[in-house]
């Protein structure tokens, strides 16, 4: 290039920048008028049109890589592009909806279930979707076992999956009920016709599928490393839907950039913790919101492995349980973002039918009371001046976990235990944790389920446990107790009210023996702008989870969603 | 060439030393990919399968770590730097430092080269006219900004030029996401818009570093006798302050910004961070914290040969610009 050109050049971007329009620069995906117009003609309840800006950080800028298999990227194909054959409602007593397939029916005893498929879904590209491409898809996992990312074959115990008509048959060799959220609401279908061929086939588990071919209501168009935008399906087997017609999703690297995005209304659905969220966001619009739903509890989790002195000795996790003023950790140590947990370990107002809350009363724990706190531990042979010394682990950069320890360090001094506070490295911390190198930990697991179960196993179930020194699945603390074990084992085969029943008999454990000592209730973050969009999930109608990383709830979200200005 | 030649062993034994460590001292560091991938996918995956997928994308825990060490030393120097096992599962290095590499150095290495030359020349006139108006200003003033924490420079200059002008510069990306990249005016512009605030945070903070050592170096060489014997043969103002003092007061300043180019490529980890700029700086903090083998390993490799190419080019800049270097020989 001479140097005369470059000035040009230049000269021509620098007059660009004054003047914000240049006519041969491009905007994706062409002008929004035009998908504005198209709304004219469509039936349902809203007219089509809008694009929605989600801000959710996920530290990466994309890859562009949308195989469902990968857990490194499905969250930003299932739900969107990848549809489940039954969606289950977290949030609403697992209400379901029907997705790709309209009915199922379990046997008996729970071993097999036969799932009725959709009839006229077609795939993005233009193919029939059918009942081979659902069998196809579960036999793909037993094929490859890295696909099989929920067990399915293994510890589901998986046995046959088989399409005839547009029926499909999964059977089990051991009661799957528990399972139904995994392999109806987590899987999304792929195509067979896509799968089947070439690299895709060979490599299904490190095949790029850049362009992904699904049934879901938004098709991927295009992706860069720094944003992935969808536009609707036109031909989505739910007529007059997706009324929404554009998702950008830009790839934040931080919490920072992402909150200013949302702050300034530049996206306008939010996944991730603000801090100070009066001053910051909500006083910002009246059009900015948030319901951040909780869904799992944040837990003292101390170390039960007799080797482990005070830990494992009841009274001393009775006397903190009891000690512990858990709404003050809830508004000053998260700023009232995330609520109060309690003894029983049932996650509220989510679980509320499961709760009782008589088990929580009658053992004291339902308001603090250092009274009694002190009396307990003063039986285990400490007081204030014989104080216990104990240590619990965090994770570093967790500050809102930081501040609910000061608070619970200062409610414990007076009962006579010395709490220190060791933040580790998030590698360091989980080592340390997943082989029991410690006296306390503060934790919360990472998945739930649609009922307390699913939690409660994770961290109760001696099946999750390992000897101290190797690393345990879920149950940290190493809690071991066969009574509970058989609630657990009951809860596949049992009828709803059972299993209602069943989680209410593992309470009383938990107030028991208290294995762990929930202090608050981690929540979905969620803040959305109602400044152009509606029909976002509120409390009064919790139709999904609400945070744009949850699948396949963000594209149930996605189909409710619609633009204020198009209608 | 004697020189030379010991220069070039040199920097062979350094790199060999170099690839050693970036090897063991990761793998010496407390978790496991596994473990970090479960955290990313939230315990959802059983961890059979997660450890499935890592190994169909070539990690192999197991594996003799003699042997991992030999495989790793040659496909460092062959190029086959594998895949990725951390955020971006399954990704070729090669893509992901190919997309992040010209960013980082576009912003940063323009930055550096721009701040050592505006650093240098405002030094040379600071130090010939010493106690004079710009003296008294500048040098003091940058001192100041350079001693600043530049994180902070960012978060207030985006207070400033983006919060409180309602988002007069942009404060994050590398361009507006709503444009598809492509040699058009509109891109080129909203790249450079989008580069004000990394660039002049970069700027402001490291700019007073130069200015000091050159000023101070020009001070001490215009003590010298042959600038005095310059002057006093009656040379032009200007050849004396380049010709005589600059090119002599220069030489230290200039194996300090070879140094600075090589860490140019190793990004601004922070700056990277707070402007959501999508360059290497991040990308070693993102591979870090996910416990990423192959994209950690290649980007301290890329670092350390930067880092000692840019030394070994210096060693012979300095030699061609300084003749008491080759004369010792």
């Amino acid at each position: 290039m001479t140097r005369r050109s470059a000035r040009l050049l230049a000269a021509a971007a620098a007059i660009c920048l004054t003047a914000s329009a240049c006519s041969s620069t491009q905007h994706r995906g062409g002008s929004t008028s035009a998908s504005t117009s198209a709304g004219a003609s469509d039936n349902g309840p809203h007219k089509k049109g809008g694009t929605v800006t989600i801000s959710n950080e996920q530290g990466q800028t994309w890859t562009c890589n949308f195989n469902p298999f990968n857990p490194a990227a499905y969250l930003e194909s299932n739900g969107f592009v990848y549809e489940p054959l039954i969606f289950v409602d977290e949030l609403n007593n697992q209400a379901e909806t029907p997705m790709l397939a309209t009915s199922y029916q379990w046997n008996a005893d729970k071993t097999s279930i036969v799932f009725t498929i959709r009839d006229g879904v077609k795939w993005n590209d233009g193919q029939p979707f059918s009942a081979d491409d659902v069998a196809f898809t579960f036999n793909l996992m037993k094929q490859v076992p890295a696909t099989d990312l929920y067990a399915l074959w293994t510890a589901a115990g998986l046995q046959s999956a088989t399409a005839s008509g547009n029926k499909v048959t999964l059977t089990f060799k051991q009661p799957a009920q528990p399972y139904f959220y995994f392999f109806a609401d987590q899987v999304t279908i792929v195509p067979k016709h896509i799968f089947s061929a070439g690299d895709a086939a060979a490599h299904p588990d490190t095949w790029k599928d850049a362009n992904p071919v699904g049934t879901g209501p938004f098709m991927v168009n295009p992706c860069t490393p720094n944003n992935i935008q969808y536009t609707a399906n036109p031909n989505y087997w739910q007529t007059g839907k997706p009324y929404i017609q554009k998702v950008e999703y830009p790839a934040y690297l931080d919490n920072g950039p992402a909150n200013l995005d949302l702050a300034s209304g530049k996206a306008q659905w939010g996944s991730q913790f603000i801090p100070g969220i009066q001053q910051f966001y909500l006083n910002k619009s009246a059009d900015n919101h948030t319901w951040s739903p909780p869904v799992l509890n944040v837990s003292l989790y101390p170390n039960l492995d007799p080797s482990h002195k005070a830990t494992s000795t009841l009274a001393v996790r009775q006397a903190i349980a009891a000690a512990i003023d858990r709404s003050q950790v809830s508004s000053i140590g998260e700023g009232g973002q995330e609520p109060p947990a309690n003894q029983s370990g049932v996650v509220l107002p989510t679980f509320q039918k499961y709760y009782d809350p008589s088990v929580v009363s009658s053992a004291g724990y339902d308001k603090p009371d250092a009274a009694k706190a002190a009396q307990l531990l003063s039986s285990a042979g400490y007081s204030p001046s014989h104080p216990l010394n104990l240590t619990v682990i965090t994770i570093t950069g967790y500050t809102d976990w930081d501040a609910s320890l000061a608070v619970i360090k200062q409610e414990l001094a007076p009962i006579g235990i010395n709490l220190s506070v060791s933040d580790l490295a998030q590698q360091t911390f989980d080592t340390k944790l997943f082989t029991g190198d410690y006296d306390l930990a503060y934790y919360g697991q990472l998945t739930g389920g649609p009922t307390p179960y699913y939690e409660l196993r994770e961290i109760l179930d001696s099946a999750n446990t390992a000897p101290i020194g190797q690393s345990a699945n879920s149950n940290y603390e190493r809690y071991k107790n066969p009574a509970v074990d058989a609630l657990f084992n009951q809860y596949a085969t049992a009828d709803d009210a059972t299993q209602v029943s069943l989680i209410k008999q593992v309470e009383s454990y938990m107030v028991k023996d208290v294995p762990i000592i929930p202090v608050t209730e981690s929540v979905d973050w969620f803040q959305y702008n109602t400044a152009d969009i509606g029909g976002w999930p509120t409390q009064d109608d919790p139709y999904a989870q609400p945070a744009a990383f949850n699948f396949p709830d963000a594209g149930q979200v996605l189909l409710h969603l619609y633009s204020k200005s198009a209608q | 060439m004697k020189h030379v030649l010991r220069r070039g062993g040199f920097f062979l034994l350094t790199l060999w030393a170099a690839l050693t460590l970036n090897f063991f001292i990761p793998r010496f560091m407390p978790g496991d990919p596994v473990n970090a991938l479960r955290d990313r996918t939230r315990g959802k995956v059983s961890e059979a399968t997660l450890q499935q997928m890592l190994s169909s994308f070539g990690f192999k825990p197991n594996q003799n770590l003699g042997t991992q060490y030999l495989d790793y030393l040659g496909n460092m120097l062959t190029g086959h730097w594998g895949l990725s096992i951390g955020q971006a599962l399954g990704e070729p290095v090669t893509t992901i430092i190919g997309q992040a590499l010209p960013w980082t150095l576009g912003l940063v290495g323009i930055t550096t080269v721009l701040a050592f030359a505006l650093g240098t020349l405002i030094g040379i006139v600071a130090g010939w006219r010493r106690g004079g108006r710009l003296d008294a200003i500048l040098p003091p003033l940058f001192v100041v900004t350079s001693a600043l924490p530049y994180f902070w420079v960012a978060l207030l200059l985006i207070l400033m030029f983006s919060v409180w002008t309602n988002g007069l510069l942009p404060s994050d990306f590398n361009y507006d996401t709503s444009l598809v990249p492509g040699f058009s005016p509109g891109f080129i512009g909203s790249v450079l818009q989008h580069a004000v605030l990394p660039a002049a945070t970069l700027l402001i903070t490291s700019i007073g570093g130069w200015i000091l050592t050159m000023r101070n170096n020009m001070i001490t060489t215009l003590a010298e006798d042959y600038v005095r014997m310059g002057r006093a043969k009656g040379l032009p103002t200007r050849k004396v302050m380049y010709g005589y003092a600059a090119r002599n007061a220069f030489l230290p300043n200039l194996s300090g910004f070879a140094m600075s180019l090589g860490f140019v490529i190793s990004g601004a980890i922070l700056i990277e961070y707070v402007f959501n700029y999508p360059g290497l700086g991040y990308l070693l903090y993102s591979a870090v914290q996910n416990v990423d083998y192959p994209l950690m390993q290649t980007l301290f490799m890329l670092f350390t040969v930067a880092v000692l190419v840019a030394v070994l080019i210096c060693d012979l800049a300095t030699a061609w610009l300084d003749p008491r270097v080759r004369a010792k020989e």
